[in-house]
């Protein structure tokens, strides 16, 4: 055990790179400083905003509009004048920030908030082979992750879901189940009635959905006339037809489209249908607030009867909005009282019909305005953990610990022991690396399914190397013919409009990209999908063909080994042990080849058999 | 195509464009479907400050096999140049460049066209390639300087730059 003196030095002349002085990143600065950290550099691109000062504690009401890395500086400098802290006010995916500059630090602290900037910085610590300690937290949930190249998976070894949330379309149409369906739905009636029209966010019963299993049915009731109005166009049309009367509107909202949904009784065979609800039954359902209380009391339950009256009284102020600034398209807006009551109003009387649990406008708005709570315990918590960690690393002390906080003991119900039961906070050793990982394995191999004759060089550096794989700088050679069909300089923009086929990417082409800041290099494997149109494109971390062709190839030497085998021992055993002997010791003493043959011969047998295991398991 | 030499070259032009030396010009050339060809580069050598090589900029083309780097690439000035170790087609004639000599797969472009800057100046006399620059090198040293400014002016590297981003 180093002494307590000697950890101290390693800490005052540890340097470290900071990236990020929000939430965590105060949090973090404070403790480094309160550690003992000496030499510490932050990063920040942003300015201070008004509602960061409840818990970026370095921050004062004088400092708003002023940059992050620079306060923090100033005010961690206040309270302890001996650091040696520098500040960049600048985005992370400056040029300037390149692996030359990671190699400067000892280690990189992530108190990011934002999937982008931490693949970056995963991606530049790789390349720079310094380890990171990677940080995250969403209202109660917190974690922190060491990272450290060839010992721990990096942040990019497991796929991480989509940040934000997507529902089917038949879900928000037809099926509503929980709360954030009806508000979806209710931002999308918006849309329809005031906003800009979105053919994909229709608020109809889908149609469709009905045509497949129900051919026969004929609408013939006047209702159901009205309810079958498909065309996106037509729910504003129709609006402006009644002159956005709200009880008619309400009506088709929620009696006449609900009570087609109903008719379509497959849905209903596994759950229970919604109730048709007319204008005149919803003002009575409940005692009612006037529009004006209403708006006051978002954080209490509004009964079904204020809900109409607040729709009521919105659609008669977004008509008067729109009316005055008849060239302004409205757009939801969180922020906006009259909207964000509407849609709270639409998605309660929604939920209602549907039997879920109406919520308050405070929480809708925070489904719908997609607000994670930052919460300023949770950060603090995981800043101590991410000084916890660095101190062991710095230490020498390889029992570093990955850790999470839950918020609440046991989320899932799963049978845990009483230990973990009760416990808020876990943590565990880190995993090791993936070897299938596209960025830290040795491999770094991607599958990409495209139509080469329809999508282009453009839309692959953007939408593939950009977006989905999230370089910045893409530089890519085609290995076949070894020529250079993108090069992040601009020497090959005149190619960007071209489709891949142009310039003989096909089917099996193999691409080397290279990122020309990250220093990351991948293999892009184009497999054509003929059904996709356009720049669409599917991708894939293991090539399935592959793997099921690798699975087979050595089924068929394990085969072949065994007759091989087989045969020799028939041979063998016709020979005398002497002259066996005699041949091994030839063997040994002038063929250096040989022993290792036999070698890679075991070893691909007991590959083949690990793979035939691996296949019974799956079956 | 071999993959190790369209691997260095790709390295080979990611470390140029991070990092050369002031003035010099390399880059692979455009194919005709707009492609870059990494195994055809078009160099440009600026003459070294206060020699008679000074304000001239050197159009060189590299040309690269595909067991590159075991065998160094052929450097080619175009036009041709007026040097005692330029071949009467431009090829260039240094031990660097020769795989019986002096050429190492380690060796990078940059250290390359280094070397044949610092050749512009240094000519090596005991291995001439083109008669008339070497007799007038030997016979007429006046003549000689004489000659080099005026390639120096004809090549300014002013409108040799322009030329090479058309």
């Amino acid at each position: 055990m180093p002494s307590w003196k000697e950890k101290h030095g390693k800490i005052q002349t540890t340097k470290l790179l900071v990236v990020g002085a929000g939430g965590i990143g105060c949090e973090l600065l404070k403790n480094l400083a309160a550690t003992g950290f000496q030499n510490v550099h932050v990063i920040d691109l942003d300015t201070i905003d008004i509602s960061n000062l409840n818990r970026q504690f370095l921050f004062r009401k004088e400092h708003v509009s002023s940059s992050k890395a620079e306060i923090a500086t100033k005010v961690v400098k206040q309270f302890c004048p001996s650091i040696n802290l520098g500040f960049d006010h600048a985005s992370i995916f400056e040029e300037e920030f390149n692996v030359e500059f990671f190699k400067k630090f000892d280690m990189v602290l992530n108190a990011l908030d934002n999937k982008k900037a931490r693949n970056h910085v995963n991606r530049m610590c790789h390349a720079a082979n310094k380890p990171l300690i990677e940080s995250g937290s969403s209202g109660y949930f917190g974690q922190v992750q060491v990272i450290m190249r060839g010992k721990t998976e990096c942040y990019e070894c497991q796929e991480k879901p989509a940040s934000q949330k997507t529902f089917p379309g038949c879900t928000i149409r037809n099926t509503p189940s929980e709360h954030i369906h009806c508000t979806v739905w209710a931002k999308h009636v918006f849309n329809q009635l005031f906003g800009e029209v979105d053919i994909d966010d229709d608020v109809s019963p889908d149609m469709e959905a009905e045509d497949t299993e129900n051919p026969n049915e004929t609408g013939n009731s006047q209702d159901d006339e009205a309810a079958k109005e498909p065309a996106p166009i037509g729910t504003r049309k129709w609006a402006e037809s009644v002159n956005f009367d709200a009880a008619k509107v309400f009506d088709k909202l929620f009696f006449q489209d609900i009570q087609y949904l109903v008719k379509m009784d497959h849905l209903w065979k596994q759950r229970k249908p919604p109730t048709p609800l007319s204008f005149a039954v919803a003002t009575t359902t409940g005692e009612s607030l006037s529009f004006a209380d209403a708006q006051n009391k978002d954080t209490s339950i509004w009964s079904i009867a204020t809900c109409a009256n607040v729709f009521a009284g919105c659609v008669r102020e977004l008509l008067k909005e729109i009316k005055l600034n008849p060239d302004v398209t409205l757009s939801f807006d969180k922020d906006h009282p009259i909207i964000m009551a509407f849609v709270a109003a639409c998605a309660n009387v929604r939920a209602h019909l549907f039997s879920i649990h109406t919520k308050t406008m405070f929480e809708i708005k925070a489904m719908a305005g997609n607000i994670i709570p930052a919460i300023a315990s949770t950060n603090a918590i995981v800043a101590g953990m991410i000084v916890t960690e660095a101190v062991k690393m710095i230490d020498g002390n390889a029992d570093v610990k990955s850790s999470f906080i839950r918020n609440q003991p046991n989320p899932r119900g799963k049978k845990l022991s009483l230990n973990r039961l009760f416990q808020i906070f876990l943590e565990g050793a880190p995993y090791p690396p993936n070897p299938k990982c596209y960025v830290c394995s040795e491999t770094r191999e991607v599958f990409i399914y495209v139509n080469p004759a329809e999508m282009t060089v453009g839309a692959l550096r953007d939408k593939v190397l950009m977006q989905e794989l999230n370089m910045l700088q893409p530089d890519v050679m085609d290995t076949n013919t070894a020529n250079v069909v993108l090069s992040s300089d601009g020497d090959t923009d005149s190619l960007l409009p071209k489709k891949l086929s142009e310039i003989s990417i096909e089917d099996g082409a193999i691409l080397t990209c290279d990122d020309f800041m990250q220093d990351m290099v991948l293999k892009l494997f184009i497999r054509r999908a003929n059904h996709l149109r356009g720049d669409n494109f599917e991708i894939a971390r293991s090539d399935k063909e592959k793997d099921e062709e690798e699975a087979r190839k050595k089924e068929q030497e394990k085969h072949r080994l065994e007759e091989a085998e087989n045969k020799e021992k028939l041979e063998t055993d016709h020979k005398s042990e002497e002259e066996e002997r005699r041949k091994r010791k030839v063997d040994e003493k002038e063929s250096s080849e040989e022993p290792d043959v036999k070698r890679t011969k075991v070893e691909e047998k007991t590959g083949g058999e690990e793979n035939e295991n691996k296949i019974l398991a799956m079956e | 195509m071999s993959g190790i030499a369209a691997g260095r070259l790709a390295e080979e032009r990611k470390h140029w464009r991070k990092d050369h030396p002031f003035g010099f010009i390399a880059k692979p050339v455009k194919n005709t479907d707009g492609t870059l060809n990494l195994f055809n580069w078009e160099c440009a050598i600026p003459g070294r400050k206060d020699t008679i090589w000074e304000g001239g900029l050197y159009r060189i083309r590299m040309l690269f096999k595909d067991d590159f780097p075991s065998t160094p690439p052929k450097c080619k000035f175009e036009p041709p140049l007026f040097h005692p170790n330029v071949y009467p087609s431009g090829t260039v004639c240094l031990s660097l460049l020769d795989e019986n000599k002096d050429w190492k797969p380690s060796i990078s472009i940059k250290q390359l066209l280094i070397g044949i800057q610092d050749l512009l100046n240094n000519p090596n006399i005991e291995d001439p390639a083109q008669a008339e620059a070497y007799q007038i090198y030997c016979q007429n040293r006046a003549e000689y300087e004489k000659r080099v400014k005026k390639e120096a002016l004809k090549y300014a590297a002013e409108v040799v730059q322009k030329q090479m981003l058309e």
